[in-house]
């Protein structure tokens, strides 16, 4: 897929014919998280949609206008039609923007998948919220609830602006969005995850906001297979850290061993909280995330 | 004992140089710094790795180790370690090296020599022997003490570099009768001997091996470390001329026939061709092929009109493992007559002489000049009552040598001959039985025929009452003396006297040369008759010049030849004579080799051993390579390129 910007591109973070599929999907949360403000989602309780849900009694107050007058006749009792309430679902999309991700093309594919993400559920008539987080203590930077078709162009300039570059752990990036955001619904997490801390405080932060957890973890290739040798002086991205590794070849079994774990630790985390994990590399192409991993994972339909 | 020793463990202490060697490893340890997202993963990796194993930091630095292998090497090295092969490596060893001529063969085509490979293993034995004392002797015609006692590396090597072949029969029993020498100032167990096993006179023993005996007593352990030998050869064994017997004096060209014995390898079929050169030209060439073991005699007929240089030379089809056995040389005299003193009293002699036509006696009655030197004297006195009268041999009648005054004396009696040598060649085929003599020769009390011997003097026949016939062989001089007086016995009536005058005449022809002359053999030219009281500057080949001086006889003797070639003798730089040597020996030629040495007592005899004792083997030069070596892969582990940067 070109990244590029020719002439005829809506955004230089997708092409024009990923747009068109993507309008095409919608996003499927494990639970309807919704708020009261009337949208696409049908919740619990009665509403005013067409779509019909049940009968039950009549009683006196009721709108007549609701009344099922074919069993009336049939019956000679008033039975009252019940439809689906429809309410809107909150998508909170946050993008770690730490150094850590800008190693391998990760912050861009970050971009592409959050825009893609956001296109998804602008087009479900959701109300979609971005964040970017990158230096700790800093605000981050914000979309403003927005929804419908017409907030796509907000959504591709909000992160076609977005840069990298901050210290920010995942765990603070999360705080630093839930202090903004109101309302139920989705928080899709892209991410490395690279946090020497536990995800448990932040993903319960989440879960009681009634957020459901998408978790993207995004790593590059050296992240996954680092083919390093020799003795080497690492250096810490973010904050400047080392650590001296002698022999490095010898300790890529045991590196492999806590990536696995790290991405073990996420996925339970999510998982717990009826949230969703993916881990995809930087270089997969963003056809094959979008149109394959994502909707053979549940995570789109 | 143990298996190894260190000659140097004093150097032990070079070990602490593993600590700063640590040290400086980890401090000054330059890592490639590489950037990476996140610490995160790597931070557990490592706390994972200490945590597993505390250890496995070090395992895992090979420049480290590298550098520790090559701090070790040399350490061990500097400690000279030795695989301990036998004890005593701190006696006093002596080493006998045999540089007889058999010692420059080589045994395969392109070769070394056996010498070199001899030095080659005698450098192994220095090596393993050190600290002990060492004293090398070189064993050649003769034994020479190359060094005292020392373990002084440096000088061992020096003489062993300085060693080098001599074309001489090797003489065994001189080198073990040195170290039997040192064995009496010196602590010695055991005395290594380094040779091919071509010693004089080999006798087979009833198993098929070949015993070299030596009347000699070793008081110690007599190692023979015996070089493999096998080598196909052809060498000229014997190189004589002798003048036809129909030549006359008077012949401007004297004829001669001149034999060179040819012995092949005892084990293979050898061929070639033999070239013989008078003056540098070629006059004879004769092919000749010899089975295993086997010697041709091959005869060459010539003329020579006065001094001629012979050379004779193999030219070998095939392979040759001895070079300087292939040239032999010959120096044909000048015909002329014998010139004989002989005292106007003793006309019996000079009677006898004159049937002799190529001998001119003086005093002559023409009295006219006479020579200086005569090749035969027949007196009535010694030749210190006439020292102008010079001759090479000398028949003194009647009169008692000087230096024999004290142990014999002459009075008159009868003096029957009680026994005489008939293998002499003075009283060959002279029978002395029944002559009368009237003058007895008495030894003193208690002299004994030893006395005479180690005066000298050679007793050819002997009398009831003491010695009647003398003889004494020096340097290029020959005398005989009669102690009594012929002219006072029936001897000159007999048929023994002519024969005894035709046997001095023979005897004075070889001496002179004139009837048969044999080639010279190296160890020590023959005597010559030169200018007296003169000095002689003598050049040979592989020795720089050395000066003699003549006596008052005017014999210059003594010469060494130690190589095979022409030896040239000059006075103030011009040349006055010319001289070649060869080998010309048999047992040298056949490269024979003992598997067994005898000594006089035989139940010590001394078994051969082709392979190599065991010794001392020095590890230094070992770990010093493995330093090397280690050295060389850490240059290069260390080019290496150590990182993959990746994207």
């Amino acid at each position: 897929m070109t990244t590029t910007s020719p002439g005829n591109q809506l955004t230089t973070l997708l092409d024009n014919q990923a747009l068109t599929r993507l309008e095409r999907l919608r996003l499927q949360p494990n639970r309807r998280k919704t708020n009261r403000t009337q949208g696409e989602h049908a919740s619990g309780k009665g509403g005013s949609s067409t779509e019909f849900a049940d009968y039950r009694n009549y009683v006196p107050g009721d709108d007549v206008r609701f009344v099922d007058w074919n069993i009336f006749a049939r019956l000679n009792r008033p039975f009252m039609k019940l439809y689906q309430y429809e309410e809107v679902m909150h998508v909170a999309i946050l993008v770690d923007a730490s150094n850590s991700m800008n190693f391998e093309n990760k912050f861009e594919r970050a971009r592409q998948l959050a825009a893609a993400l956001g296109v998804t559920a602008l087009m479900g008539i959701e109300r979609v919220s971005a964040y970017v987080v990158g230096a700790s203590g800093e605000p981050p930077r914000v979309m403003p609830p927005s929804s419908g078709r017409v907030s796509m162009r907000r959504l591709f300039d909000f992160f076609e602006r977005a840069e990298c570059g901050g210290d920010a752990p995942i765990d603070s990036a999360v705080e630093a969005m839930l202090r903004r955001h109101r309302g139920k619904g989705l928080a899709i997490i892209i991410s490395d995850f690279l946090t020497p801390t536990s995800l448990a405080r932040p993903f319960n932060l989440l879960y009681s906001a009634g957020l459901e957890i998408f978790a993207l973890q995004v790593l590059g290739p050296t992240e996954i297979d680092p083919e390093l040798t020799g003795d080497l002086r690492l250096v810490d991205s973010e904050n400047g850290g080392t650590v001296d590794v002698s022999s490095i070849d010898e300790l890529h079994g045991i590196y492999h061993e806590h990536r696995e774990q790290l991405q073990e630790h996420v996925r339970r985390q999510s998982r717990i909280r009826n949230g969703r994990f993916l881990s995809i590399s930087s270089e997969t192409p963003l056809e094959l995330v979008l149109f394959d991993l994502l909707q053979r994972q549940g995570w789109l339909k | 004992m143990t298996w190894t020793g260190f000659l140097s463990p004093s150097w032990a202490w070079l070990f602490l140089l593993i600590i700063p060697l640590l040290v400086v490893y980890f401090l000054k340890l330059k890592r490639p710094r590489f950037e990476i997202p996140s610490l995160v993963l790597w931070h557990s990796v490592i706390n994972d790795q200490r945590v597993n194993s505390p250890f496995q930091r070090f395992k895992k630095h090979l420049l480290l180790w590298l550098q520790l292998a090559i701090l070790l090497s040399l350490i061990l090295a500097a400690m000279q370690p030795f695989l301990r092969g036998e004890p005593g490596s701190s006696d006093n060893r002596p080493i006998l090296i045999d540089c007889s001529a058999s010692m420059a063969a080589v045994d395969t085509r392109g070769g070394p020599t056996r010498m070199e490979r001899a030095k080659e293993r005698i450098a192994e034995l220095i090596e393993a022997t050190l600290p002990g004392r060492i004293s090398l002797i070189a064993v050649g015609a003769g034994a020479r003490q190359l060094t005292e006692f020392t373990n002084n590396k440096r000088i061992l090597t020096k003489a062993l570099d300085t060693l080098t072949v001599r074309d001489v029969p090797g003489n065994l029993v001189d080198g073990l009768r040195m170290a039997q020498a040192l064995a009496r100032r010196e602590t010695i167990s055991t005395v290594t001997l380094v040779s091919d096993g071509n010693f004089p006179d080999l006798q087979d023993t009833a198993g098929g091996q070949k015993i070299a005996r030596v009347d000699v007593e070793l008081p110690f352990e007599l190692q023979f470390e015996k070089l493999e030998t096998a080598t196909v050869n052809m060498g000229i064994t014997a190189f004589n001329a002798r003048r036809q017997t129909a030549a006359g004096a008077a012949d401007s060209l004297t004829p001669w026939d001149v034999f060179v014995r040819v012995s092949g390898s005892p084990t293979e079929v050898t061929s070639g061709e033999v070239l013989l050169e008078q003056d540098g030209q070629e006059v004879g060439r004769q092919p000749i092929a010899l089975e295993a073991g086997q010697s041709k005699r091959l005869v060459y007929s010539l003329q020579t009109p006065g001094i001629s240089r012979l050379a004779a030379r193999i030219v070998s089809d095939g392979f040759d493992g001895l070079s300087t056995d292939n040239t032999a040389y010959l120096e044909l005299p000048v015909s002329r007559s014998l010139l004989v003193w002989c005292d106007t009293d003793l006309q019996s002699y000079r009677h006898a002489l004159q049937v002799f036509p190529d001998v001119t006696v003086y005093p002559d009655s023409d009295a006219s000049g006479q020579p200086d030197v005569f090749d035969l004297a027949i007196t009535e006195t010694t030749q210190k009552a006439n020292p102008n009268l010079e001759a090479s041999v000398r028949l003194v009648v009647g009169e008692i040598p000087e230096d024999l005054a004290e142990l014999v004396t002459i009075r008159t009696g009868s003096s029957p001959v009680v026994d005489w040598n008939r293998g002499s060649l003075l009283l060959q085929h002279v029978n002395l039985d029944s002559i009368e003599i009237a003058d007895e020769p008495v030894r003193g009390d208690d002299v004994l025929d030893q006395h005479f011997r180690e005066a000298g003097y050679e007793i050819l026949a002997t009398g009831r009452s003491g010695p009647l016939v003398l003889a004494r062989h020096t340097p290029g001089r020959q005398a005989f003396y009669l102690l009594f007086h012929t002219d006072r016995s029936t001897l000159p009536y007999r048929v023994g006297f002519p024969v005894l005058i035709k046997n001095a005449i023979d005897i004075t022809r070889h001496a002179a040369g004139l009837a048969e002359v044999g080639g010279q053999p190296t160890r020590v030219l023959a005597p010559r008759m030169l200018d007296r009281n003169t000095t002689y500057t003598v050049s040979g080949p592989g020795s720089s010049p050395q000066t003699f001086r003549t006596g008052p006889d005017g014999m210059l003797s003594g010469i060494p030849a130690p190589h095979v070639g022409i030896y040239r003798i000059s006075e103030n730089g011009s040349e006055v004579a010319r001289v070649g040597a060869g080998i010309l020996d048999a047992g040298e030629s056949s490269l024979a080799s003992a598997d067994l040495i005898e000594p006089r007592d035989e139940e010590l005899r001394v078994g051969a051993s082709t392979t190599q004792i065991d010794t001392d083997r020095p590890l230094w030069p070992t770990l010093a390579w493995i330093a090397f070596v280690v050295l060389l892969v850490e240059w290069w582990y260390f080019q290496k390129k150590t990182v993959r940067v990746s994207g």
